[in-house]
């Protein structure tokens, strides 16, 4: 069976991936950018939460003080935030960078033009606005 | 705040404010309006943490057990808010907590964003290099103004916010004083018997009226619809877009848009009697529908100004008006077949209009960054004096083209960017020549896939201007306001080295609106 890595800072999606998912994938789970990492050789396709407010700030991953130079006027708080906010985007970049391509899914509403980009950036990206288990599935099938 | 993505969870809190209602419905002796009107109030303030959910929960009836919880949990978080003002007072950094537990029990009276905005106010005087407490501050004031604008104490309100932003003071004047519709006019005059004199009376009398009716259908023709004012004066934008939201929000949403599967029941004959519980609940509970209609419209032109004609010459909303006084027709017709379909198109009719409502209020708060708005902001702050006298050799102004859109209303785009040349002037004008200045634009994506807009405002001045600088100068500098705009769009500025044959490079940076389609 294939296996769905499950990425996101609670245990919501992999409580819901387990409920409705699991008959098509073997569901493991990672809390943070370095789990993922070490968990994604195994994983046939990736389902990922956009925001990690919950996650420990030694945990996050992005320069917080390089984007509050370029971006906040100096404001390394707001630049936190705004890495917790966007936390799932630089995960996907890191594992694009570490070798991973596999399939990734975002549970979130982008604008066309954000889907886009991260295609643009990341390549094999999907994103559904709610949790509908058949969207989800049917976005992972049309990205593998 | 966790993101929309736990749609479910959200979905069961509905289902179970749903079926605490049902419940409810059961074991009440008030019957289930009451219930559905208290859980409508409960999502109101827990969900939609609408301010105007005070009043909701305030007209539950105390007489019933949805009403008494209503009006215990009004009581004890009142006490709890009122701390947390004082608490904001003293500059206490842990207000916050004592305002996270009122808001868990219950909305917040808004004769209490007066004493609130004073508190930020003073904070803020307190701590100029803290924008965001003025911005606090100014946001309570609009709120005490939009929802207790007859509070005899709105004036000095006004002339408070005005202080601290003349802008938005603007849009929250005081209201028309406007004559009642008179529903007393007699019905017929009295008879009259025409003698010679009375008749040139009533001649005289008929000219009279004609020359007002003249001029009457002459200041109909410049009456405005909500699109058409909208073009003609950007400096609303704001304004209106804060009163279509809550149009959309308390009516078009809340007791429209909720019922539309309850009609589409209705019309098939298998409503259920928790459906037309909640459709009557919803368009015949609580306030009438036309008397909400009609405040709305109201708030708009108490707010927007006597041209704007919502009742007559804007047909969406003569349309829409049609179909509210269509639907309170029906309440006493809902088990006729002929009145589910008059109740159905009447309600496509307003969800045409919200939607319609949707697409104007985002593109009023989009603004396209592009050589035109640049030139108009060189062009006002060169008409002032000061920026006027200085004799530049050269405007250097670039786009591309597509431009990109920012999320942020015009009005304040310009104001920021007038500040920010308006500097730029001055200070090459204190110089030798050549004076040049430029303006210029670039979008950058993040690896976030967003992109970022960068408003580049460049000149030759060798005067030094660091970022810091400007934050901390900004309330000599006429830029407090610069600040503040920019932190209630997400913004910031900041002052980069100058290439080539500039000096320096002020960039103002937004985030690029994600539905941008250029």
């Amino acid at each position: 069976m294939p296996v769905l890595l499950v990425i996101e800072d609670g245990p919501e999606y992999e409580e819901f991936a387990r409920l409705f998912l699991a008959e098509r994938y073997a569901i493991v789970a990672a809390r943070s950018a370095a789990a993922a990492l070490a968990r994604a050789p195994e994983a046939d396709a990736l389902l990922i939460d956009l925001r990690f407010e919950r996650a420990r700030p030694e945990d996050l991953i992005g320069d917080a003080e390089d984007a509050a130079r370029r971006l906040f006027a100096g404001d390394v708080e707001r630049a936190r935030r705004w890495l917790k906010e966007q936390q799932g985007t630089l995960i996907l970049g890191a594992l694009r960078e570490a070798g991973h391509a596999q399939p990734a899914v975002f549970v979130h509403d982008f604008a066309p033009r954000r889907l886009e980009n991260l295609n643009k950036l990341y390549g094999r990206v999907g994103a559904v606005p709610g949790f509908d288990a058949r969207s989800i599935l049917a976005t992972l099938e049309a990205l593998a | 705040m966790r993101p929309s993505p736990r749609p479910w969870r959200v979905a069961a809190a509905l289902g179970v404010l749903v079926l605490a209602g049902c419940a409810d419905t059961e074991t009440s002796d008030a019957g289930p309006s009451v219930a559905a009107r208290w859980a409508d109030a409960r999502a109101r303030w827990h969900i939609d943490r609408d301010p105007a959910a005070f009043q909701a929960w305030r007209e539950i009836d105390p007489a019933t057990p949805e009403g008494r919880e209503a009006h215990r949990l009004l009581a004890e978080a009142e006490p709890l808010y009122r701390e947390g003002i004082e608490r904001v007072e003293a500059g206490d950094a842990d207000a916050r907590d004592t305002f996270e537990r009122a808001v868990r029990t219950a909305p917040m009276d808004p004769v209490l964003y007066l004493p609130l905005a004073r508190a930020f106010r003073d904070q803020g005087t307190q701590a100029p290099d803290n924008p965001h407490l003025f911005i606090r501050a100014a946001e309570y004031y609009r709120k005490f103004l939009a929802f207790v604008p007859h509070d005899p104490r709105a004036d000095e309100a006004r002339a408070e916010l005005a202080a601290i932003d003349p802008d938005a003071s603007r849009l929250f004047a005081s209201p028309l004083e406007t004559s009642p519709r008179d529903d007393t006019a007699p019905s017929s005059a009295p008879a009259l018997t025409l003698t010679w004199p009375l008749a040139v009376a009533v001649l005289a009398l008929a000219l009279a009226l004609g020359a007002v009716g003249l001029v009457l259908v002459r200041a109909r023709a410049r009456r405005e619809s909500l699109d058409s004012l909208a073009a003609a004066k950007p400096e609303l934008h704001p304004a209106i877009h804060y009163l279509v939201s809550s149009l959309r929000h308390e009516l078009l949403k809340h007791r429209i848009g909720a019922v539309g599967a309850a009609i589409e029941a209705l019309g098939r004959g298998g409503a259920t009697e928790a459906q037309v519980d909640l459709l009557r609940g919803r368009l015949y509970g609580g306030e009438p529908l036309t008397e909400a209609w009609a405040g709305h419209l109201d708030a708009f032109t108490r707010a927007l100004g006597p041209e704007l004609d919502l009742w007559q010459t804007d047909r969406r909303f003569r349309e829409a008006g049609r179909a509210i006084e269509r639907i309170a027709k029906l309440e006493t017709k809902l088990d006729q077949p002929r009145a589910h379909a008059r109740l159905r198109d009447a309600h496509a009719t307003l969800t045409a209009l919200d939607r319609w409502l949707g697409d104007f209020a985002s593109r009023l708060v989009r603004t396209r960054v592009d050589g035109a708005l640049f030139r108009d902001v060189v062009d006002a702050v060169r008409a002032e004096y000061a920026a006027g006298q200085v004799p530049l050799d050269e405007v250097v102004i670039r786009s591309p083209d597509p431009a990109p859109s920012v999320e942020v209303f015009r009005v304040d785009l310009v104001l920021v960017l007038k500040n920010v040349v308006r500097n730029a002037i001055l200070a090459v004008g204190g110089h030798a020549p050549p004076r040049r200045i430029g303006l210029d634009v670039e979008t950058v994506l993040e690896p976030t896939g967003e992109e970022t807009v960068r408003i580049h405002v460049r000149d030759t001045s060798p005067d030094e201007l660091t970022s810091e600088e400007i934050y901390s100068r900004r309330r000599s500098r006429g830029l407090g306001l610069v600040t503040a705009a920019l932190a209630r769009y997400d913004g910031a500025i900041l002052v980069e080295p100058g290439e080539g044959e500039w000096a320096k490079s002020v960039v103002v940076r937004f985030f690029r609106a994600d539905d941008d389609p250029s």
